[in-house]
Formats: C-alpha cells, sequence, structure tokens
C-alpha cells in the first residue's frame, strides 16, 4: 500500500516528545487521559476556543504538516464530542434561547480535519471518516486509494478521538468501563467485564517513496461481524494472501480486557503460527474507536527502533528483530480489522 | 435509486414535486422544538413510530435518523434488484453519511450524557456512525462498511469513495448515500449562527433571508459499467472532486476557491470541458454567504453559467443527505430529459445577476453537476452523464 514518512502521537504516554514507551502511566481511575503538550504552534487565540480532540488532533498534525501535504484525511468517531454536549447543554439548560454559536461550530465531527486545513491553508482532498471503531481503517484505505490515483501526492492521515466527560458517563452507562481499579497490564488478568477509557490522536504523513520510509502499509482489512469463526477464517485467508508463515512476525493484540470479547482475540491467537510474538497495548491506550491509529503509530515506532518494552508482551519472548507487525483490533465486539505493518 | 425527503416518501413523489415545483416546506408536525411554529422545515410527513411499523424497525435503540435512511435503503435495493446473495456478498460496499446520527433524541442524549442512573435504550446509537451500522447488522452486508461526516456535503463524498472502492477493486458494486433527520441540536446550532430564514428559502434570490432545515435520505446502488448487462441503468458517474476552501469554520471565501476547485476538479475527473455541462443542480442554501461565493464560482469556472437551480427550496438542507437527494435529483434530471425549476425566487444577485431555471422544461442533458458544500470549508463536486 504506502509508506509511513513523518509520526506524530499526543497519548496517555510519552509519545510526542522525548519519547518513552518503556517506563509507562497508569490510568486515574478507570480513565487514561492525554499527556498534553503545550501547543507552541497553535495561535493562542485559535487555541482558547479548541475543544481537546481537535487541540491535540491539530497539536499533532502539525508537527509533522510542514511537509504540505496533498490532502488531509482523518478518522475519528466522536469529533469534539464535549463541545458538542457543551452546545446542548446549553440548549436544554436555557430552554432554546440565544446560544452562542462557538461550541456549535466546534462540534462537528468535521472540525479536525476542517481547522488543520484552515491552519495550514490546505485547499486539497479533506476528508473525515466517521465509522465509529473502524473510522481510521477508512481513513487508511481512503489514503491507499488517493495514492493510487496520484503516485506522487502527499497525504496526512490521522486518528483522533477524546473522553469528554459526556461521551464517558455514556460509555459508562452502556457498561463498557471495568469497576476494579487497574495498574498497568493487570487489565488483562480481571476475567471481567469492560476495560479502561482512553484517547489520543496519531497522525502519519504518508506517500508512495521507499526512500526515508518508516515504514510500510502492507494491506488493511475489515469486517462487520459477531462471529468469532467467520473472524478466525478471515485471518487465515489474511495470512496466506500475504505470505505471512515464515516472517519474524509481532501480533499485535487489541485485547480490551473485556471478557466478553476474549473469544475474537483466543480465536486468533489459535490461527496465527506458534512462532509469532504476541503483544497487547491496550494497558497503554486504553479503549477508544481510533485507537488502532495508536496501535500504528506504536509498530511504525517499534519497527524503526526495533525494540519491544517487556510490558507489551503476553508471552515471554526474547525475539527482537520483528519485520512486521499485524494488528488485530475489535471494537465492541462487531467491528474489526487487520492492519499489517512492515519494515520496509 | 431510493429517497426520502419534504418532497416526498419515494422516487416518484420526490419527482412529481420537482415537476410540480411543489415545496415540502412548511411548519413541523412531529418536530418537538419551541421553533416548530416559529420556523419553516422541510419535514418528512411520517411519525416516527409510523416508521417504525411500516419497516418493521421495532428493535430498541433505532433512530428517526436509523429510520430515515433504512426507508431509502429499501426502496433503492428494490428499484436496484440487487439479490439477497449479492446485497450479503462480501464484495458489496456500504457507504453512508450523516451529521447528526441519533443526536436527533436531543433529550435522550442530555440524559445519558449528564445523569448516573440508567441510561436510555438510545446509549449507543447517537454517534454518525450507529445509522450505517443498523444497515449493516439489519442486512448482514459483510462488504466494506463505512460512514463519512464532511458536513453538508457529507453524502456526496459517501457516493465519492465507494466509487473509488470499486474503480481500485475493493469492492464490485457499492451502495452509498446519506440521511440526516431534523434535529433541536442543528435547529439551534445553525440558528445561533443566524443563518435560518422565518420564510420559505428563496436560494439565490436578492432578498434571500437564509436556509430552511430539512431531513431525508437518499441511497444509490453503483455497479462497475461492465456489471450492468442486465441492470436499469439510470446514469453514469463521471467526475467528482473534494476540495477544501480553507478560510473560515462556517463560511466560504470571498473568490469560493474550494467550490471553483471542486467543480474544476470534477471537470477533469470527467474529463470534460466546462461547457459540456448542461445544468447544475447547486448547493444554493439561500444564506448570504453560500449563493453569492457559489454564483462567483460558477462564473469564475463557466464565465457563462449554465443553466442551474437550487432544490434546497423544495426540501430544505437536509445536512447528511443534501449531496445523495440532490445526487438522484440530478439523475432523474437526465434520465427523464427534463430539468426542474427553482421556486421562491424572484430577483437576482445585484453584484452577480444569476438567474436560475424558473421553469419546468423538457430537454436532453448529456452531464449535470451537483454541488454540495459544508462547514470547515468541505466543499464536493459531481457529475453525473447519461448512460
Amino acid at each position: 500500500m504506502f509508506y509511513f514518512h513523518h509520526i506524530s502521537c499526543i497519548s496517555p504516554q510519552k509519545t510526542f516528545a522525548d519519547i518513552d514507551i518503556e517506563n509507562i502511566n497508569s490510568p486515574a481511575g478507570d480513565k487514561l487521559l492525554v499527556a498534553e503538550p503545550v501547543y507552541e504552534e497553535i495561535p493562542l487565540g485559535i487555541l482558547r476556543r479548541m475543544g481537546k480532540a481537535v487541540r491535540i488532533g491539530v497539536g499533532t498534525a502539525l508537527k509533522i504538516v510542514k511537509h504540505n501535504p496533498d490532502g488531509i484525511v482523518i478518522g475519528t468517531s466522536n469529533g469534539g464530542m464535549e463541545d458538542c454536549i457543551k452546545f446542548l447543554n446549553q440548549i436544554i439548560e436555557y430552554d432554546e434561547g440565544m446560544l452562542t454559536p462557538t461550541n456549535f461550530v466546534q462540534s462537528t465531527t468535521n472540525a479536525v480535519a476542517a481547522q488543520i486545513g484552515l491552519l495550514t491553508s490546505n485547499k486539497g482532498y479533506n476528508c473525515t471518516h466517521v465509522h465509529r471503531g473502524l473510522a481510521f481503517e477508512n481513513a487508511m484505505m481512503d489514503v491507499d486509494m488517493l495514492l493510487k490515483e496520484n503516485s506522487s501526492h502527499n497525504y496526512l492521515l490521522g486518528g483522533v478521538d477524546e473522553i469528554s466527560a459526556y461521551n464517558y458517563n455514556i460509555e459508562l452507562l452502556g457498561g463498557w468501563y471495568k469497576k476494579e481499579k487497574i495498574t498497568g497490564t493487570d487489565l488483562y488478568d480481571q476475567h471481567s467485564e469492560g476495560s479502561i477509557a482512553g484517547e489520543g490522536a496519531a497522525m502519519f504523513l504518508a506517500n508512495n517513496n521507499d526512500k526515508n520510509a518508516i515504514a510500510r502499509l502492507q494491506a488493511v482489512r475489515i469486517f462487520h461481524s459477531e462471529d468469532e469463526n467467520l473472524i478466525a477464517d478471515e485471518l487465515k485467508k489474511f495470512i496466506s494472501e500475504n505470505f505471512l508463515e515464515e516472517e519474524s512476525l509481532l501480533f499485535f493484540s487489541g485485547e480490551n480486557g473485556d471478557i466478553r470479547f476474549q473469544k475474537y482475540y483466543s480465536a486468533c491467537e489459535e490461527v496465527i503460527n506458534k512462532d509469532y510474538t504476541v503483544a497487547h497495548f491496550k494497558h497503554i491506550t486504553g479503549e477508544y474507536p481510533s485507537v488502532s491509529a495508536i496501535a500504528v503509530w506504536l509498530s511504525c515506532y517499534i519497527l524503526k527502533e526495533q525494540k519491544l518494552p517487556e510490558h507489551f508482551l503476553k508471552y515471554p519472548s526474547t525475539k527482537k528483530d520483528f519485520s512486521k507487525i499485524l494488528i488485530y483490533n475489535n471494537y465492541k465486539g462487531i467491528q474489526h480489522s487487520f492492519i499489517l505493518i512492515s519494515k520496509k | 435509486m431510493g429517497i426520502i425527503s419534504a418532497a416526498g416518501n419515494n422516487l416518484a413523489a420526490n419527482r412529481n414535486s420537482l415537476m410540480l415545483g411543489k415545496s415540502g416546506i412548511a411548519s413541523a408536525e412531529f418536530l418537538s422544538t419551541k421553533y416548530a411554529s416559529l420556523l419553516p422545515f422541510g419535514e418528512v410527513k411520517i411519525s416516527t413510530q409510523e416508521l417504525k411499523e411500516k419497516l418493521k424497525a421495532q428493535e430498541p435503540g433505532v433512530t428517526r435518523t436509523s429510520l430515515l435512511a433504512l426507508h431509502a435503503f429499501e426502496e433503492a435495493i428494490k428499484d436496484s434488484g440487487l439479490t439477497n446473495a449479492e446485497l450479503n456478498s462480501s464484495d458489496t460496499a456500504l457507504i453512508g453519511a450523516d451529521t447528526v446520527g441519533g443526536m436527533c433524541l436531543t433529550d435522550e442524549l442530555y440524559h445519558d450524557a449528564n445523569k448516573h442512573e440508567q441510561g436510555s435504550e438510545y446509549i449507543s446509537s447517537y454517534d454518525c456512525g450507529s445509522v450505517n451500522m443498523y444497515l449493516q447488522s439489519r442486512y448482514h452486508i459483510k462488504g466494506i462498511g463505512n460512514t463519512i461526516n464532511t458536513a453538508c456535503s457529507s453524502s456526496a463524498n459517501a457516493i465519492m469513495y465507494g466509487a473509488r472502492l470499486i474503480q481500485h477493486g475493493f469492492a464490485k458494486r457499492a451502495i452509498v448515500g446519506g440521511c440526516d433527520s431534523l434535529a433541536k441540536f442543528t435547529i439551534n446550532g445553525f440558528n445561533a449562527l443566524r443563518i435560518l430564514s422565518d420564510e420559505p428559502c428563496r436560494p439565490f434570490d436578492a432578498n434571500r433571508k437564509g436556509l430552511n432545515l430539512g431531513e431525508g435520505g437518499a441511497f444509490l446502488v453503483l455497479e462497475k459499467e461492465e456489471n450492468t448487462a442486465n441492470r436499469h441503468v439510470y446514469a453514469q458517474l463521471t467526475g467528482y472532486c473534494n476540495s477544501n476552501d480553507a478560510y473560515h469554520p462556517s463560511s466560504l471565501s470571498e473568490n469560493g476557491d474550494g467550490p471553483y476547485l471542486a467543480m474544476k476538479g470534477a471537470l477533469e475527473v470527467a474529463n470534460i470541458s466546462s461547457d459540456k455541462i448542461d445544468f447544475i443542480n447547486a448547493h444554493g442554501t439561500g444564506t448570504e454567504n453560500n449563493d453569492e461565493v457559489e454564483s462567483k464560482a460558477m462564473i469564475r469556472l463557466f464565465e457563462k453559467p449554465p443553466l442551474f437551480a437550487s432544490s434546497k427550496a423544495n426540501t430544505g438542507h437536509t445536512l447528511g443527505g443534501a449531496g445523495a437527494i440532490e445526487a438522484i435529483y440530478s439523475i432523474l434530471s437526465i434520465y427523464n430529459g427534463e430539468v426542474y425549476p427553482e421556486i421562491n425566487f424572484s430577483d437576482p444577485i445585484p453584484n452577480v445577476g444569476l438567474m436560475p431555471v424558473s421553469k419546468y422544461q423538457k430537454m436532453d442533458l448529456r452531464h449535470v453537476m451537483s454541488n454540495s458544500f459544508g462547514f470547515g470549508g468541505n466543499c464536493s463536486s459531481l457529475i453525473f452523464s447519461k448512460a
């Protein structure tokens, strides 16, 4: 598919400046909140009006967008949820009185891509994919097609979602968060329902140029199903189509500690070659719809550094030199994706 | 093709309204907002309860947005003659678009977002993705599924994305479209921006006062030309382009760079010169800003713009549904060899002087352009051509 050149990430971990994915932050309660940097590149007057999703999305993008992309493609399930509910609360509390439009304008799901376009005067292709747990995967497929249509172009690709007090409440009422206190990898040992809330933004500069690339997106597949056997069969197909039998591969599992979804991850582990190293990542990112963007960022970083800190490992392993990372993620047991990232 | 809007509950009813120049804009009957009697709306004339019964969609958590989408989707599938096997095949993609999703349930969302007691049945239905995910689950659609939100141009981009998936071999056919329902959220948002008209909207008129919000949905079935041997074909999608105006979060730049680039790009993809466009279904919302900028962009690109009209005075602005609804109107024009008049227009905007089509007329159309421009500078144009 295409190559990742510049990458940038704001997450609950030290991923933006002075990157350190060895010493990790544990959740505060059942939330893993982003560690926000000082946004030097966003004009203060504009920054003040931005909600968190827009802020972290734009902040992550501005670090790499100087390379003047030909378009901007973002995956986000909710965009600026905080502004959205702020505006909604005004509607109810002021009984549809005269309201200020700022929160409304900021709340539209396309506000991240729009603000990046606006701040960088980018008049190219601009699209926001919002298909919940597959929003970022669709953004990647969009960029793949764009680069087949315009082989010399560069695109900014990103995924972003926030935890606001409001979507946290909605998800909590929905039973998606654990009641136990979680520290680090004990997320996976509770045998209970729910996970921990997460948020973050990851951005990539993508093109067809292999020279000086960090990594390559080799393949993406997405599925809408509740049948773990179908997912296992599709994984078999994916592995054979991409000739993954002999490779030194890292299987990056999106398991999130929710016992209801373990059957999908277990079914996939049954399918893969027993020599593959198995790792997981949601203890450092939490669970949210566009979390696969951070999984791709982590994969690029791990392939570049050839270092996999031990806390990621699901089973003990001493293997270090991975040539490919296969991410399997599912969102709420119905939206599934396979993403294959290779060193070159 | 399948469609539901204030102008009619199906394809035939929509065409009939367009031919007669009948507007679906009136005071709202089912919508609960204090503006229901103060402002005109393009409301679909069926209650949510009736839609649930008619569509046998009694599952908990189904919103009006999903029901309108389902209504249009079912008509499109029936009209296209897709078999169940084709619908369930892994090479059939479903690409939708919407901007409010389940937020039409403003009061329920207020409760679920703020209270710590038991959640409502709609707890998983507020986001934009919920609409298309409901269709995916209900019809066991196994191909690529997606939802796009680029504000008012959302479903134009869904059409474009579906076409590109087919072009690149990721799908053999794509069901594409979009939907939105009237919501307190958008009504108050647009009202706060002071761009809602208290009269039926008058796109491109010198005395226009703003837009009317509407609701509705539309879906189209796209297939590659070589797979259409036994199909009933309405038209071809030949051009498309998405460009950003990069000027302001909620208004267009004076020169209309975004609209100009979108229209120009679509001509390039279609590989035709601007004089080949016979008609434009304009975005034409009836706001001060859009209609003037769109006019200027048309003059900039075409010098002497072709025949054009906005159908927003028939349907209201249906936001995420608009691109797909107007794509269908453009296709109906080509297929039936006719252009539909713009209603409510009387005086041209002084400094641009453009006059939209004012009478229904029969004419042979080869290429029709459909414009959709949205907040965040998201501009898209599509070109449909005679098959």
